[in-house]
């Protein structure tokens, strides 16, 4: 069947949900169920004075800081988030306390009598309290700008970005003889988990997470559902009953996390061949009020800083600013699309400014097998670039389409991004600090149990593992069970986040439905675990920034065709060629739709997606105001996927999931700036941006 | 308490209005986000809901002598499919919204909201629509123009419904709109504009321009319509300057959380250009 893996199956989720059976936390209903509604922060930075409860109804309680049993903390992976505060606030939207009860209108009616006095305090916006700063250097580092003919800098920024993922935030728990339980909208049952004994100071087998049917997540319920996670669990502690905690769609994208807004300095130096000698780069990020994931984005970002090329002398460098804003957190590329946009614009930015034909100066620049990576790692498996960017060119026309286009000058224009995605963990997150577990087991029904606690929000990972496990085991995939993860049922196999699923879950299931198969006794209660050992070969050091960053690379090349209107500024999404190499496609259709809906993120990103905030308050609230594209809005889309097996992954299987966005807004903001013939160095360049650089450049 | 009303026909719905406040509710696509509540609680409804759906006498749409009636229940779906709708009208209402909201949607409960961006008021206004009013008093009918006084504000007294809306025939030569959306579908205009005029060889007999989202309502100027009227064509492009100038000192756009005034008000007047340089 390996021959055969990526021909597709009807996804084994897609019944339920089109017919509506699926079971959002939304529609999970308990019994005796009470309602919290979240008292939050109307100003940006503050102390909280006095709080002064209405007189509460019988059955209708508060739930604050106060009433946390273990540490007020959220575990992310610094102590720096409350989970409510004590007498500050840091940001607009900031969770204070709960209101429970059972009869929603009273909550309401309570909620909003409660009167929180507040001293406020200067809110800081600008980007100046730097919290992380890393650098590291490749080769001689900067010291070649002392000699270079030739100085050519940009600064590149980037806005915010919302999930907007299908159903809002949100669980329903629960109080079971002494342990609570949680169901909800998450992506890592175990981040959740973990939270829960540290804020509660309770073993672990006093709580359990399980995972709800998920509408999509985007990274938007990584690290985010692990506060109200905590605020729940402790105000089922408290009240020991049911409890239900879901957002409203206002409410999620006024303060959950959003992509980090960036601002990417980058000078090169440019030999008098007009050859680039060295690269200097700054990466700045907006944390908003906690830190969160944000050293990590942060690195991820820098390490991509040379984007698809090969550069060989480099000195990056960035910092995690705090404001006091709504917090930023994971967002499906993860740092990642910020740097590629700057350094893809970068490129064709020098090649334009030295006269040199953009297309050709930077295929001399694509990364080989072999190169040093920008943290002097190695690019160790076959990189297929050349072959990619021949067969994207040829789809789309765009050898013809680029020179003619400008010479025009018809508000038409076509661009191209080259890219690539570090699978899994960056450095040694895999190997130090998630440490990924597998369990199959098989009854006595010979049913193959898959206990992992990845998550299905929609990617198909559910028909994916069973489709790999069939496929080793050779059995039905009628055979192979796949519930929704429970921490009190699976072992930690890590968070479903960084295109790391197929690859490094993936590939340690193949190797216990290897094991099993092997071993298999029919009518026999068997178990085969794994867990994930890091190659000998790969090397990192996480002070220095220097070794490989990731045990593979998923690679890309997207073309993207505009037309612009002179009158409105608009831009119409005429087509989308992409090819990817993934490694191998588990199931092409499923990557296909990957492919499709990360694109239309990606584009969108770099054209569409408006959201900033005035004075710490998100001015874009709703779907009205915020603007995802439509069906009407995303152009056809014309994909193809490149066998490249990665050796280590299951049947050769790379990271997917973050890759088909990564190159979305470099390749259309390129396709504008040929149309308009304008630098564009910042997105997303929207019609009212198109206007302002047509008129004044 | 409050009463919900679902009359069979105009007399109770009228009568009922009479009486006290309604909140009148037709397709409910604008009032259901408007007036959006916690899940799983009823509507922030602050008067007694009167649902016009079931008044059948309101459901039509109609070509007349010298317009077309569109009844007060009309789904925007069944006016787009009408075959006596004017183009225009058939275009603004295909980009709008969604099929979902447009099969619910009315023409009349457009009006009534009367937001600056609501799409068909451009058109309502190009075209010189009237409302017809009916209360237990009588009737009124009121200019499209004069019945919008202002961002969400009508002429409309409490015991009164909008029952009709009456779309004059006309047979302009030139017809242009425009709806500058942040997307394609589902959106919330920027700006609109809605030119149209009557031309015979050299001259234009009639000539109007509406615009949406810049100023409080629809805006047109009747001063600059009537100085236009008469004109030879060749005269009116060579004046473009002047006549986008007059307009552009007419608009107040805003910045919001959906644009900025600088592009509202730029685009519009580059669409004004575009449409006098088709004439």
């Amino acid at each position: 069947m390996s021959e055969t893996i990526s021909q597709s199956l009807m996804r084994l989720d897609a019944p339920d949900k089109i017919a509506g059976r699926a079971k959002y936390v939304a529609d999970l209903k308990m019994k005796d169920c009470l309602f919290a509604l979240t008292v939050r922060s109307p100003i940006a930075k503050g102390k909280i004075l006095q709080v002064s409860l209405p007189a509460m109804p019988e059955g209708y309680q508060v739930v604050d800081h106060r009433d946390i049993p273990g540490e007020n903390i959220v575990k992310i992976i610094y102590d720096d988030q409350v989970i409510f505060p004590v007498d500050e606030v840091k940001y607009i939207g900031q969770p204070i306390l709960l209101v429970v009860g059972p009869d929603k209108r009273i909550v309401e009616r309570l909620a909003k009598a409660i009167k929180i006095e507040f001293r406020e305090e200067q809110p800081v916006f600008a980007w100046e309290n730097s919290v992380i700063r890393y650098q590291f250097t490749k080769g001689e580092g900067d010291a070649p700008f002392a000699s270079a003919a030739n100085t050519i800098s940009y600064t590149y920024t980037t806005g915010y970005q919302e999930q907007a993922y299908m159903e809002p935030q949100g669980f329903i728990g629960h109080y079971d003889r002494g342990k609570i339980v949680l169901v909800g909208s998450i992506q890592c049952p175990y981040y959740v988990k973990n939270a829960l004994i540290r804020a509660l100071a309770c073993d672990p087998d006093k709580v359990r997470v399980i995972q709800a049917a998920v509408g999509g997540a985007f990274g938007g319920k990584e690290e985010y559902p692990s506060l109200i996670a905590c605020e729940l669990a402790v105000a089922i502690n408290k009240i020991k009953k049911p409890i239900k905690l879901i957002f409203e769609r206002e409410e999620d994208m006024l303060v959950t996390t959003k992509r980090h807004p960036a601002q990417i300095k980058l000078a090169a130096a440019i030999g008098a061949d007009g050859a680039i000698r060295a690269l200097r780069a700054h990466v700045g990020i907006d944390a908003g009020a906690d830190i969160g994931l944000s050293g990590v984005v942060l690195s991820r970002a820098m390490i991509a800083a040379t984007g698809a090329y090969t550069i060989d002398n480099l000195a990056v460098s960035g910092d995690v600013y705090l404001t006091n804003t709504v917090p930023t957190g994971a967002f499906r590329g993860f740092g990642a699309p910020q740097m590629l946009f700057a350094i893809e614009m970068f490129i064709e930015h020098i090649a334009k400014d030295l006269g040199r034909d953009p297309l050709a100066y930077r295929l001399d620049y694509l990364a080989k097998q072999h190169d040093k990576t920008s943290t002097s790692g190695v690019f160790r498996d076959p990189i297929l670039m050349p072959e990619m960017v021949e067969k994207a060119m040829a789809m789309s026309g765009y050898a013809a389409k680029s020179e003619r286009y400008p010479r025009e000058a018809g508000y038409r224009g076509i661009g191209m991004s080259f890219f690539l995605h570090g699978c899994g963990f960056t450095g040694s997150g895999e190997a130090k600090t998630i440490k990924a577990k597998v369990k199959l087991e098989k009854d006595s029904e010979d049913l193959v149990h898959i206990l992992i606690a990845a998550v299905d929000m929609g990617q198909g990972v559910h028909t994916a593992m069973r489709k790999l496990v069939a496929s080793i085991m050779e059995i039905p995939i009628e055979t192979v069970i796949y519930d929704y993860p429970d921490t009190d049922q699976v072992p930690d196999s890590g968070p479903t986040v960084a295109s790391r699923t197929m690859m490094i879950v993936g590939g340690l299931v193949a190797r216990a439905a290897r094991a099993l198969k092997e071993s298999f006794i029919p009518g026999q209660h068997q178990v085969a675990e794994e867990q994930y050992v890091q190659p000998d070969y790969i090397k990192w050091d996480e002070d220095t920034m220097q070794g490989d960053a990731y045990p593979a690379y998923s690679w890309g090349v997207t073309v993207v065709e505009v037309a612009v209107d002179p009158h409105t500024y608009q831009v119409n999404l005429e087509h989308a060629w992409s090819v990817y190499d993934c490694g191998k496609a588990i199931d092409e259709l499923m990557v296909l739709g990957q492919a499709d809906g990360g694109l239309a993120q990606g584009i969108a990103y770099g054209c569409l997606e408006v959201m900033e905030h005035d004075q710490g308050k998100i001015r874009q609230k709703n779907l009205t105001d915020y603007i995802i594209p439509t069906a009407s809005d995303v152009p056809a889309m014309t994909t193809m996927l490149i066998d490249n097996p990665y050796p280590l992954g299951p049947y050769g299987a790379k990271g997917v999931g973050e890759l088909t966005l990564v190159g979305g807004a470099p390749a259309v903001a390129k396709a504008i700036e040929m149309a308009i013939n304008k630098r564009i160095t910042k997105i997303p360049a929207t019609p009212e941006a198109i206007m302002e650089l047509i008129k004044h450049g | 308490m409050v009463n919900h009303l679902l009359p069979e026909t105009l007399e109770e719905a009228l009568e009922a209005l009479a009486r006290k406040q309604h909140l009148l509710f037709a397709g409910g696509t604008d009032l259901m986000v408007q007036k959006r509540a916690w899940a799983g609680l009823p509507r922030n409804f602050e008067h007694p809901v009167l649902f016009t759906s079931r008044i059948a006498k309101l459901n039509f749409i109609e070509k007349r002598s010298d317009h077309l009636a569109v009844g007060a229940t009309c789904s925007l779906e069944m006016m787009l499919e009408y075959p006596d709708t004017p183009d225009l009208f058939k275009t603004i209402i295909g980009e709008m919204a969604s099929p979902g909201i447009r099969n619910h949607a009315t023409l009349a409960g457009n009006i009534a909201n009367a937001s600056p961006a609501g799409d068909t008021l451009v058109g309502l206004y190009l075209y010189d629509a009237t409302i017809v009013l009916k209360s237990l008093r009588g009737e009124r009918l009121v200019p499209i123009a004069d019945f919008i006084t202002g961002v969400r504000k009508i002429d409309l007294a409490q015991d009164e419904m909008i029952t009709e809306i009456r779309i004059p025939h006309q047979d302009f030569t030139h017809i242009d709109y425009v709806k500058v959306g942040p997307r394609k579908a589902d959106a919330i205009s920027k700006i609109a504009f809605a030119g149209a005029a009557k031309t015979n060889d050299l001259t234009v007999s009639d000539i109007r321009a509406a615009f949406g989202a810049v100023f409080k309502t629809v805006l047109r100027s009747p001063a600059t319509e009537a100085m236009l009227k008469g004109m030879r064509i060749a005269d009116i492009k060579a004046d473009l300057a002047s006549i986008c100038e007059a307009y552009a000192r007419l608009l107040q756009p805003i910045d919001d959380q959906r644009s900025n005034k600088e592009y509202r008000k730029a685009v519009a007047i580059n669409l004004l250009a575009r449409f006098i340089k088709s004439l």
